[in-house]
């Protein structure tokens, strides 16, 4: 009896059961994800501006939002401050946190505390860090000038406020931010790595360069992969430090993609063209994770 | 929820027993019932204080149910404002035991506007009146987010009289197309602070033209040490507006026209420029300094600061010094201009008749005389209503902090705030080209003409 009991549900419960299991996680994606981004592709087609009354009704303008997009060439400064701004925080990003890891993994007395103090920016609230480094920041007396001038730095003192720098600043920020963060993950994968690989590699004689590049790294690669997709997609989707530090300024040289589609939708309040931006954005994410995990998977092979 | 619902039949049982005591007594006069807990709905609280000459009773007909009205509200200085918020609530609530306010505090003034917006786009319910920026008027009203409160006005026994008491240019921003869509609340003005001491000193009068001024931050600047003045631009058209006010020509002109490339607004960001490349008493390029600056000028490293009247509490608590407080001086001497900001109380779409009366009566209470002045000698906002400033409380203040009495009088050379159609848009690109204009990427005449191309094109749609 209690074995055909048995035996029935195990047969049945692959058709259910996890389909209930991720429900929750299913329900989730597809309301707050799913949805809305079906609902940007739609929306993209449509004039509607809800600050003016005529247009606040969705009119079918076709492709004329991204027409809008690819001539404008706030975009354009936006796409290249984009790209600057990832391709100069992500991997700084990962290197530093790999660096930090390597470092903290050593079994020394007080390692504790440089554990702590490189994970502390991560607990800090976006919105509490960005604050404080803009006193960091001040002209004259900013501590980070006043820390650049002991190694007899006297160079453009503006830092926010200077079109040519306010974008490096910002990026300073989030790599300050996110290295704790990321270390966390790599010191993770560092501590699980196999002791007797190592061991066998010293016996060999193979230097701690060798061992570290030809074995740690390679062992690490889906620690890397992880890590990169998390800091690619944090770096297009954290700007809370701009909206504090520069507002995007100044003259927009530091508005990147999210910032701009915060301003377009909130600020000048066209639904139209900030949809077509987040289409750009989902675009753009989808086709760097897509490669990052194709080109990573391959590698492996 | 039972919670809610305990409530509920409290006040009910409280309202049926109004009835009864209304039915009992042949007129309940104001000072019969107990000033706590009265439980009459028509009553009128026992005055603790003198009946203020210029208000006028409130009416005292509160609604038959309950109602619960929220209120969303900005803190964008540093004053305790929840604090304060919180003390006048209850004040009112004790006046109109059927009202509940609840006071939801929402971040700086772009955080309450999006939060608003996205409840509304997102079809759900939003509060029945918000704190936001005066300035914010048109697009608020093209969204139709917003009501006019003329009906509310009316139905005042002295509406008129009511309207009339705000100072003129802080209800600038309230009117369009013949109505009335908000009530000035916690307002300020862009202020020139010096130290006076230092001017003392150093035998300068306070400047009135803007070659006094740049003489006096020349004379004043210590190379390294001291700045003869910080003007903030990182957010710079509020800070910008006097100079073209003080050169005789606003950047806004209606809620469709911009001036930004008219010869006397080149002429102020030319200014602007100079005060650092010609006279060296001001930090180069767009200065990043908000928050400093009050700092920066209480603890002597900048003789002169130009900000919002509302950092007078803070700087009067730290500086060691007389601090002055004007209007920025105008082109030609014995000129002065200043422009308005802050935020006003909107009254939302969605709600009730019901709520609506009783959003009403709660900004007419805390907009009373008595309170507008309390605010302002708790915050550093100006008060907004004339009868303020002949209170007791107020000329007492003002007698201990002759400054306050110095900003409210400069409200007379005071201009309108930009504000105009697509104003999100608009002012982004006047941003954008007046600082590449301080920065030195453009010439002041390109980057303005560049700024009116720009915003024209971003108007036109309004037209």
């Amino acid at each position: 009896m209690s074995v055909a009991t048995r035996s029935v549900s195990r047969r049945k419960a692959p058709n259910w059961l996890p389909y209930l299991l991720i429900s929750p996680t299913l329900i989730i994606v597809l309301v707050f994800t799913a949805w809305p981004t079906v609902q940007a592709i739609y929306m993209s087609f449509f004039r509607q501006y809800l600050n003016i009354a005529k247009f606040r009704t969705p009119t079918f303008i076709g492709l004329r939002n991204y027409k809008e997009l690819f001539t404008s060439p706030d975009f354009l400064q936006v796409l290249k401050n984009t790209t600057i701004y990832v391709l100069g925080t992500v991997p700084a990003s990962i290197v530093l946190a790999f660096l930090f890891a390597l470092l903290v993994n050593r079994a020394v007395k007080g390692i504790g505390l440089a554990r702590l103090g490189f994970f502390y920016p991560t607990i800090l609230p976006m919105v509490s860090a960005a604050t404080i480094w803009m006193f960091f920041f001040t002209p004259d007396y900013g501590l980070f000038n006043t820390f650049l001038e002991t190694f007899g730095y006297h160079g453009p003192e503006n830092w926010l406020g200077n079109p040519h720098l306010a974008l490096l600043a910002v990026m300073i920020v989030a790599v300050w931010k996110n290295a704790g963060y990321l270390m966390i993950f790599y010191l993770a994968g560092l501590q699980n790595l196999p002791e007797d690989v190592f061991e066998a590699a010293s016996l060999d004689g193979a230097s701690w360069w060798t061992q570290l590049w030809k074995i740690a790294f390679p062992l690490l690669r889906r620690t890397t992969l992880f890590v990169s997709t998390i800091a690619i997609i944090d770096a297009f989707q954290v700007v809370d430090h701009i909206f504090v530090m520069t507002q995007g300024g100044p003259s927009g040289a530091s508005t990147v993609l999210l910032y701009y589609l915060w301003q377009v939708r909130f600020e000048d309040l066209n639904v139209g063209l900030a949809s077509a931006l987040t289409v750009v954005l989902i675009i753009i994410m989808l086709s760097i994770t897509v490669t990052n995990f194709v080109l990573s998977e391959r590698e492996g092979a | 929820m039972s919670h809610n619902r305990k409530a509920f039949v409290i006040v009910s049982l409280l309202l049926a027993l109004s009835m009864v005591l209304a039915a009992c007594g042949a007129k309940p006069t104001p000072t019969a019932a107990p000033a706590t807990k009265a439980p009459a709905a028509t009553q009128a609280p026992a005055a603790t204080q003198a009946p203020k000459p210029t208000e006028a009773p409130k009416p005292t007909q509160a609604p038959a149910k309950p109602v619960t009205i929220e209120v969303y509200y900005p803190v964008a200085v540093d004053a305790p404002i929840a604090k304060i918020l919180n003390g006048y609530i209850a004040d009112f609530e004790k006046q109109n035991p059927n009202i509940k306010v609840k006071p939801v505090f929402s971040g700086g003034y772009g955080d309450v506007k999006t939060t608003i917006q996205t409840t509304i786009e997102g079809g759900g319910k939003p509060p029945v009146l918000a704190v936001m920026l005066a300035a914010d008027l048109y697009d608020l009203v093209n969204a139709g987010y917003i009501v006019p409160l003329d009906d509310f006005i009316k139905s005042m026994p002295n509406g008129d009289a009511y309207i009339n008491d705000f100072f003129p240019a802080f209800m600038a921003n309230s009117k369009y197309d013949g109505k009335i869509w908000s009530i000035p609340f916690q307002r300020s003005v862009v202020t020139l602070y010096y130290n006076a001491d230092l001017f003392e000193q150093e035998g300068i009068k306070p400047p009135d033209s803007w070659e006094s001024l740049a003489e006096a931050a020349q004379k004043l600047t210590i190379p390294g040490k001291r700045w003869g003045i910080e003007w903030p631009s990182g957010w710079p058209y509020w800070l910008f507006q006097p100079l073209a006010i003080g050169n005789g020509q606003n950047i806004v002109k209606s809620p469709t026209e911009v001036v930004f490339d008219d010869p006397k607004v080149i002429e102020a960001v030319q200014f602007y420029i100079d005060l650092s490349h010609k006279y060296h008493a001001m930090p180069e390029g767009v200065q990043k300094n908000w928050g400093n600056a009050p700092a920066d000028f209480a603890k002597g490293a900048a003789a002169m600061i130009v900000h919002s009247s509302g950092s007078l509490r803070g700087i009067l608590s730290q500086a060691k010094f007389k601090v002055g407080v004007m209007a920025v001086p105008g082109k030609k001497p014995g000129t002065y201009a200043t422009v308005t900001g802050g935020g006003n109380f909107y009254m939302l779409k969605g709600a009730s008749p019901e709520e609506q009366q009783a959003a009403w009566k709660f900004i007419e209470f805390v907009t009373q005389p008595k309170y507008a002045a309390d605010f302002s000698i708790k915050t550093g906002y100006i008060a907004t209503r004339k009868s303020a400033y002949d209170t007791p409380e107020m000329k007492e203040y003002i007698q201990k902090v002759p400054q306050a009495g110095q900003l409210k009088d400069m409200l007379k050379y005071a201009g309108a705030e930009l504000s105009c159609m697509n104003l999100g848009k608009v002012r982004n690109i006047f941003h954008k080209y007046l600082q590449a204009a301080y920065n030195g990427q453009m010439t002041p005449e390109e980057a303005m003409k560049k700024a009116q191309q720009e915003a024209d094109k971003a108007l036109e749609m309004f037209k």
